[in-house]
């Protein structure tokens, strides 16, 4: 049309928009999401996305991590405790199959990240260029949802699109990849627009009052009501409506793992935590209640045990924002397939009051039995220093009120046994995907997503090793995270299981460790060693009031156990409080 | 007890949709006994799957779940036996 045009004749003035690459693009779109916050590692396939972001360090706070599996960590560690996505980028190849781990972590964690890896340019895709990796196809397994992005055009369509599907019905990681091409590419950029909705996606379903009038009929005539808390409380921020229900029906109230947080531990209706290292009462009483009220939880194998001999007894209520959930494992009496929050209130009102005193009393009479034979031994030892009182020590000095982030293993156990967790999103730990290595760079990302919260990380030497090298990004950004390592020079879980299961065969799992103490100051943060029990509590007084970041190793037992158990292919109920007494057979 | 049944998937004609659906199935080891993919004749930004698998009833209804999981699929519905996959793969290949 142009060529028609004579001197003369004034062009029409178009509406036409400054072009921007496809890199400036992307971050325009992450900030219209109130993205503050990147974790990330550069690289050859993301090099114009990060020289985009030279001129927008005023508004993106860039962490640059360490290994990108630090970032990713990072990013769930922020999204656990402020329900915001976490947002990170890698190069392509090996940056991109470095998130592999933390994506499956945040999957079957339900943990909302938008991951942005950068490509090969599109006319080099498989063909096998240099650090070429198909991403999208290696990480739909571990994704909520991913994409590829080959022209800049698609971008701000896809980033709306991730952060819908991250962040809505059951939360999960999504990945865009984006050749190198759409990162450089001019274009006109219209407005950002966020996605509210994709046909094929129902995130949130229909509450169905029905379904909640049979759950309320089989609450109202129970003798022996349970409510297990899943970490779907939390996601749907409905640990106020939990509480009124449990309160107002007198029901008890167990937790799972990621559970922890939802209710209160010191309330008169918690009754303990669940799973293969939980507490007696609630395994035990699994198969003594009447009807089970499974709330925003998925069932692991770890909370169940056998499920031949799961609940058997009880009519089971399950409610579950995910479809896929409800009849997977336990087969559900009455579904209610809904948002957490919308079900808990709707149901509390349907509810008749009542009181279950009785009822809770034998959980308490259990529990005692395991404060006899369990816990008082550990918290009055006079040996070597137990992880129990190291963790009960902390819960006291912080008075359950500070974010606890655990690993993997047999401190995890420990720390969700005997801290005393107050408040929700304070729990943050590798749940699912079990991820050793995943507490001290999730710790990092926790501390800078609530900053004026005190962030312990409680580490086992095994898995502090996986990812100590994120110490250097502590050190750059001056991140006072707490970092306490209990070290029994042993992958003491794997440990536990070859003495109980493998005759004591101790395969590997001896560690000869470094130094701790001197590699933590390399990276200037203060430290200290503690092999003395009457060094511990000023050694965790002195952690916990350093305004800096500070690392503190405890010696621990090297061959200490943790019970109770719930042995491998063993009901709920047959849960031991020791290692069983050889028979005479 | 294993039987044969009628799968029928639609779905968002992306990229790596085929994928995306097979993986399901291999993750839960269900056996493919017949596969049929298309896009649709009047948008091709839809499309759809016909499957001839065999497993059991309860992993056959499990399965659909974690299909109708999957962000681009609309839904999985499924018959038992294999005419229904006769006639809808007829259908295809008429349309094709």
């Amino acid at each position: 049309m142009d060529v028609l045009l004579t001197k003369s004749e004034k062009k029409e003035a178009s509406p036409t928009q400054e072009k921007i690459s496809g890199s400036q693009a992307l971050l325009e779109c992450l900030i219209a999401e109130n993205v503050d916050t990147i974790f990330g590692y550069p690289g050859g396939a993301i090099m114009p996305v990060y020289d985009a972001l030279y001129d927008y360090a005023d508004r993106l706070s860039h962490i640059l991590v360490r290994h990108e599996q630090g970032a990713i960590h990072a990013a769930q560690g922020f999204a656990r405790v402020s329900g915001r996505p976490g947002i990170v980028f890698a190069t392509s190849g090996p940056g991109a199959t470095n998130l592999v781990t933390g994506l499956a972590d945040a999957l079957i964690d339900s943990t909302p990240l938008v991951c942005i890896t950068g490509q090969v340019f599109a006319h080099l895709l498989g063909t096998d260029a240099f650090q070429e990796i198909d991403v999208v196809n290696t990480t739909i397994p571990v994704t909520k949802w991913n994409v590829q992005v080959t022209e800049a055009k698609d971008i701000a369509s896809a980033v709306a699109k991730a952060f819908h599907i991250a962040t809505t019905g059951r939360p999960g990681p999504v990945l865009i990849d984006i050749t190198k091409n759409a990162q450089n590419e001019l274009f006109e950029f219209a407005e950002y627009k966020k996605c509210t909705g994709i046909r094929t996606y129902r995130p949130k379903p229909t509450l169905q009052v029905t379904e909640v009038e049979a759950a309320a009929e089989l609450i109202n005539q129970a003798k022996k009501p349970y409510i297990l808390a899943g970490q779907g409380i939390l996601l749907s921020n409905a640990s106020e409506e939990l509480l009124a229900f449990s309160e107002k029906t007198g029901i008890p109230v167990a937790s799972t793992l990621l559970g922890l947080g939802a209710f209160p531990t010191n309330h008169p209706n918690y009754v303990g935590y669940l799973g293969m290292h939980g507490n007696y009462a609630p395994n035990i009483n699994t198969n003594e209640c009447d009807v089970l009220i499974a709330i925003g939880m998925r069932f692991d194998d770890r909370v169940t045990g056998n499920v031949s001999k799961y609940a058997k007894q009880a009519k089971v209520i399950h409610i579950e924002i995910d479809k896929a959930e409800i009849n997977k494992i336990i087969k559900a009496d009455v579904a209610v397939h809904a948002d957490a929050k919308e079900a808990l209130t709707l149901l509390t009102s349907m509810a008749e009051p009542a009181s279950h005193k009785s009822w809770i009393q034998s959980f308490r009479d259990l529990n005692k039995k395991e404060y006899d034979k369990v816990i008082y031994p550990e918290f009055n030892s006079t040996g070597e220093i137990k992880m129990a009182e190291v963790v009960n020590q902390l819960s006291q000095k912080t008075k359950g009120e500070a974010i606890l982030v655990t690993d993997v293993g047999q401190h995890q156990m420990v720390a969700s046994r005997y801290y005393e967790f107050k408040n929700p999103r304070t729990n943050v730990t590798s749940g699912g995907a079990g991820t050793m290595g995943f507490a001290l760079p999730a710790a990092m990302g926790a501390k800078l997503a609530i900053p004026h919260k005190q962030v312990v990380a409680v580490i086992g030497d095994g898995g502090y090793q996986m990812t100590v090298q994120e110490l250097g990004t502590i050190m750059q950004y001056k991140i006072p995270v707490k970092i306490l390592v209990l070290n029994n020079n042993f992958l003491g879980m794997v440990r536990q299981w070859q003495q109980l299961f493998h005759a004591k065969r101790y395969s590997f799992t001896e560690m000869t460790n470094p130094n701790f103490v001197k590699i933590a100051e390399a990276y200037s943060i203060p430290a200290r060693k503690v092999d003395q029990r009457e060094d511990l509590s000023a050694a965790l007084q002195e952690m916990l009031d350093s305004e800096t970041s500070y690392f503190l190793e405890v010696v621990v037992g090297k061959e200490d156990n943790v019970f109770p158990m719930v042995p491998a292919g063993a009901g709920v109920s047959e849960i031991i409080l020791e290692i069983p007494k050889p028979t005479n057979a | 007890m294993k039987q044969d049944f009628t799968l029928e998937i639609m779905a968002e004609n992306n990229f790596s949709i085929l994928n995306r659906i097979v993986n399901v199935l291999n993750r839960r080891r269900v056996r493919i006994k017949k596969l049929m993919a298309h896009e649709n004749e009047d948008d091709f930004r839809k499309g759809g799957a016909v499957l001839l698998i065999h497993t059991t009833p309860d992993l056959m209804e499990k399965v659909k779940h974690q299909l109708e999981k999957l962000i681009e699929v609309e839904y999985a519905n499924y018959t038992p036996g294999s005419n229904q996959y006769m006639e809808l793969s007829e259908r295809i290949v008429d349309v094709d």
